[in-house]
C-alpha cells in the first residue's frame, strides 16, 4: 500500500540503492583505514586493472607530457640523473609492476612539494630540493612518493570516493524526494549529514595512505642504506613554514606535520641502531649542495618571481655558507632587496593559524607592490626596508670583488640605486650590465630603464 | 494527516523543479563582464597586434560518480579557444595576431619555453586579485611589471593575451540528476586578461561564461567571446 504511492517508490529505490553500494549506511561514521603495519612490498603485486584505472591511466600519461610542455619541468640533465639514481636505488631490486614505468623528474616550482603519478612519474619541486639538506633527506620523500606508485594508492583512492560520490549523490535525491512526516523528517536530517561524514571518510582515507606512505618510505630507506631518521628530519624543515602558508583546515588530506614526526618517531623508535653520525651528515650534505647548487639557484630565481622572498633569504644563505661564490652572494642580494620592507622572518604571532587564514586571505587580495606600500608605511617595514636594501648593496659589493663576478650583479645594483633614487649611479650600472652581457634576455628591458633614467 | 502533509512536499518538489529549470535557462545564456584600463578607454593606449600566450582551459565530466578528468578535451578545447579568440580579435576588433612565443621557440631550448612558463605562473598569481575586485582593472590597479619586455616579442606587439578557464560537462546520468534534484549544470567559463606588452599593465579583462558542453558548443563559445569583447574599441576607429 505505502509502496504504490510515486513518491514513497522513488524514496524506496534510492534507498535500496543506499544499502548495496559501498559504504551503506551502517558504515557511515565508520572509518575505512588503509594498512600501515610494516610488510615488504610486494614484488609481483596482483593489481586488477579496471576501465577507470585504465582512464586514470590514460590522465597521468597526458599530465605528464603537459608539465613538460608548459615548461614547468626542469631541463637541468645532471639534476633529473641525480634524482633518478636515488629513486633506482630505493625501488625494491625485482620489482614488477604492471603499467608503470619509473620516471623521475624536477619541477619548476618554488614551493617545496612532491607527487607521484600512478604511471611512474615522480616529481619534485625545485622548493623542495633547496630546503632538504642532504641526499637522505630527498630519498626520504622520493621513497614516500615511491610507496604511493607501488601501493597503487591513487587508485585506490579513487576507487572509494567514486563509490562516496555516488552515495553522496544518492543521498541528496532521497533527502530532495523525501516524504512528510517524522520519517521524511528524519530522512532529511540523514541525508544532510550524511555528506559531511562521507566527507570526512574521504579525507580520513587520504590521510592513512600518506601515513602509511611514510612508514613504507622508512623502511625502503633502511633497504637503500639510507638514514631513516631523515624522514624525520625532513618533516622538521617542512614544519619551519618560512612563508607561513601551512594552514590546518577543517579537512586536510595529509596528516599534521607535528603528528607525521611523532609517529615516525615513535616507528624508528625500535630501529634505533640505525643512527647515522653528524660527521657521516655533513659530508652528505655537502656533497648534496655540490649536485644540486645550480638547481637551487634556479629555484632561488623562481621564488623571487614568485614573491616568496624570505624562502629566497633563507635558502640563499644556506647557499652563501655552503659557498659564497659570486653568484651565490648575488643571489643572497637580490633576495635581500627584493625582501624589502617585509621582515626576513615571521614572528610567533604570524606563525598561529588564525594570523597564516588572515595572511592568505590578504595575499588573494593584495599585489605585492600594495603590500609594500602599506608596509612602508609603518615604521618596522621602513626600517626593515633601509636595513635590507643596506645589506644588499653590502652584498653586491662583495659579489663583485669575488672571482669571475657575474654581470648581472651590475643589474641588481642598478635596480637598487633606481629605488634609492641615484638615477646616475643606477644607469651606470645598467650600462655596465649590457656592456657585459650584450646578449642578455633582459637586454630591452635594462635599455628602456636606461633611457627613462637619462630623461630625468 | 497524509493529505495535509503531501501537499508541502509536493509543492516542494515542484518548487525544486522550477529552480532547476530556471537556473539552467539562465545558465545557459552567456554572460560576459569586461573591465578596462582608462588608459584603453580613453584611447591613449590602441591595441592593433597581439600575441595569444597558451591557453589553459581545463574541463572534468562530471557523472555520479564524482569528476573525471578529461586532459585531452582540455587541450583540444584550450587550443579551439585560442584561435576562436584569435578570430574575434581579427574580425571584430581588426586586431592582428602574431605568432606566440611557444612557436617561435627553439625545439629542445629550453629558456624561451621557461620564460614563457614563467609568465603564465606571474599571471596565474594575479588572477585571483583580479577576479577578487575585477572593476578595478579601471582603475588601473594591476599590472605584471616591466618583466614582460624580456619577453623579445615583435616590437610592434602591442599587447599579450593571457586565458583561464574551466568547465564542466555532465554524464546522462549526472545530467538527469540534476534535472531532478538540482545542481550546477555543464558549463565553460574563460578569464581572459589582455596586458600591456611595453610595461605589463592589464588592459582587459573579460570573463564570458556559457551553459552547455564546453567541447561541443562551438557557436556558444563564439557569441561569447564577441560579447566578452564588446566594449574594447576597434583599433581601426581608435585611430
Amino acid at each position: 500500500m505505502f509502496l504504490k504511492k510515486p513518491t514513497s517508490l522513488i524514496v524506496a529505490a534510492l534507498c535500496f540503492c543506499l544499502v548495496f553500494i559501498s559504504p551503506g549506511p551502517c558504515a557511515l561514521g565508520q572509518k575505512k583505514t588503509a594498512p600501515v603495519e610494516a610488510t615488504p612490498p610486494p614484488i609481483r603485486e596482483e593489481f586488477k586493472f579496471g576501465d577507470i584505472d585504465l582512464q586514470i591511466l590514460e590522465q597521468s600519461d597526458l599530465l605528464d607530457a603537459k608539465l613538460d610542455r608548459d615548461g614547468l619541468v626542469l631541463q637541468d640533465e645532471a639534476a633529473n640523473a641525480y634524482v633518478r639514481r636515488i629513486g633506482l636505488a630505493l625501488v625494491p631490486r625485482g620489482l614488477e609492476l604492471e603499467k608503470v614505468s619509473w620516471r623521475f623528474r624536477v619541477l619548476r616550482d618554488p614551493q617545496p612539494n612532491a607527487f607521484a603519478l600512478p604511471n611512474g612519474s615522480i616529481y619534485i619541486s625545485t622548493g623542495l630540493i633547496v630546503l632538504v639538506d642532504n641526499e637522505s633527506q630527498l630519498a626520504a620523500i622520493i621513497a614516500h612518493e615511491l610507496t604511493h606508485v607501488m601501493r597503487r594508492h591513487t587508485y585506490v583512492q579513487n576507487r572509494s570516493n567514486r563509490k562516496k560520490f555516488l552515495t553522496m549523490n544518492i543521498m541528496s535525491a532521497v533527502g530532495a524526494y523525501a516524504p512528510g512526516g517524522i520519517v521524511g523528517a528524519v530522512i532529511s536530517v540523514v541525508t544532510t549529514v550524511a555528506p559531511f561524514i562521507l566527507m570526512a571518510t574521504i579525507y580520513g582515507y587520504s590521510r592513512d595512505l600518506e601515513r602509511e606512505a611514510d612508514l613504507k618510505g622508512v623502511d625502503m630507506m633502511i633497504s637503500a642504506e639510507y638514514s631513516p631518521e631523515e624522514m624525520v628530519n625532513v618533516m622538521k624543515l617542512l614544519d619551519q613554514d618560512i612563508e607561513g602558508e601551512n594552514i590546518r583546515l577543517f579537512y586536510n588530506d595529509h596528516p599534521a606535520l607535528n603528528e607525521r614526526i611523532k609517529y615516525l618517531s615513535t616507528y624508528l623508535g625500535a630501529r634505533a641502531d640505525r643512527v647515522t653520525h653528524q660527521m657521516e651528515l655533513n659530508r652528505e650534505r655537502a656533497a648534496y649542495f655540490k649536485n644540486m647548487e645550480s638547481v637551487m639557484r634556479h629555484n632561488l630565481q623562481l621564488s623571487i618571481m614568485a614573491g616568496r622572498f624570505r624562502s629566497a633569504v633563507f635558502n640563499a644563505q644556506r647557499l652563501v655558507d655552503f659557498h659564497p661564490d659570486s653568484e651565490n652572494l648575488f643571489w643572497l642580494a637580490e633576495s635581500y632587496r627584493t625582501l624589502g620592507p617585509r621582515s626576513p622572518q615571521l614572528t610567533e604571532k604570524e606563525l598561529s593559524n588564525s594570523a597564516k587564514k588572515e595572511a592568505a586571505k590578504k595575499r588573494q587580495k593584495r599585489t605585492l607592490e600594495e603590500e609594500e606600500r602599506e608596509l612602508l608605511e609603518t615604521p618596522v617595514g621602513k626600517d626593515n626596508w633601509q636595513r635590507h636594501q643596506q645589506k644588499a648593496e653590502e652584498l653586491y659589493v662583495r659579489a663583485l670583488k669575488a672571482e669571475n663576478p657575474a654581470p648581472a650583479v651590475h643589474r641588481g645594483l642598478g635596480m637598487l640605486y633606481e629605488r634609492l633614487g641615484r638615477a646616475n649611479d643606477a644607469a651606470s650600472e645598467y650600462e655596465k650590465y649590457i656592456e657585459l652581457a650584450p646578449t642578455a634576455i633582459d637586454r630591452e628591458r635594462i635599455k628602456r630603464r636606461i633611457e627613462t633614467l637619462r630623461r630625468t | 494527516m497524509r493529505l495535509t502533509s503531501s501537499v508541502p512536499v509536493f509543492r516542494r518538489r515542484a518548487l525544486i523543479l522550477v529552480f532547476a529549470t530556471l537556473l539552467l535557462i539562465g545558465f545557459s545564456a552567456p554572460t560576459h563582464a569586461q573591465f578596462l584600463h582608462p588608459k584603453i578607454k580613453s584611447k591613449e593606449t590602441t591595441i592593433r597586434t597581439v600575441v595569444v600566450f597558451p591557453a589553459k582551459v581545463n574541463v572534468v565530466r562530471d557523472s555520479m560518480k564524482g569528476p573525471e578528468g578529461m586532459a585531452a578535451e582540455s587541450d583540444e578545447l584550450s587550443a579551439r579557444v585560442e584561435k576562436t579568440i584569435a578570430e574575434v580579435l581579427s574580425k571584430q576588433k581588426k586586431v592582428a595576431t602574431l605568432s606566440s612565443p611557444a612557436a617561435l621557440s627553439v625545439e629542445g631550448a629550453s629558456q624561451p619555453n621557461y620564460t614563457v612558463a614563467d609568465f603564465q605562473t606571474r599571471f596565474d598569481e594575479l588572477l585571483p586579485k583580479i577576479m577578487k575586485k575585477r572593476s578595478d582593472v579601471k582603475k588601473g590597479r594591476f599590472t605584471m611589471g616591466d618583466e614582460v619586455l624580456n619577453l623579445n616579442l615583435d616590437k610592434g606587439t602591442d599587447a599579450i593575451v593571457f586565458i583561464r578557464g574551466e568547465g564542466k560537462k555532465l554524464t546522462g546520468g549526472k545530467t538527469a540528476f540534476t534535472l531532478l534534484v538540482g545542481g550546477v549544470p555543464a558549463y565553460l567559463r574563460l578569464q581572459i586578461g589582455i596586458v600591456d606588452a611595453r610595461n605589463g599593465d592589464v588592459l582587459v579583462y573579460a570573463d564570458p561564461i556559457f551553459g552547455g558542453d564546453p567541447t561541443t558548443a562551438v557557436d556558444r563559445l563564439r557569441k561569447a567571446l564577441e560579447k566578452g569583447f564588446k566594449k574594447l574599441p576597434i583599433a581601426d576607429a581608435a585611430h
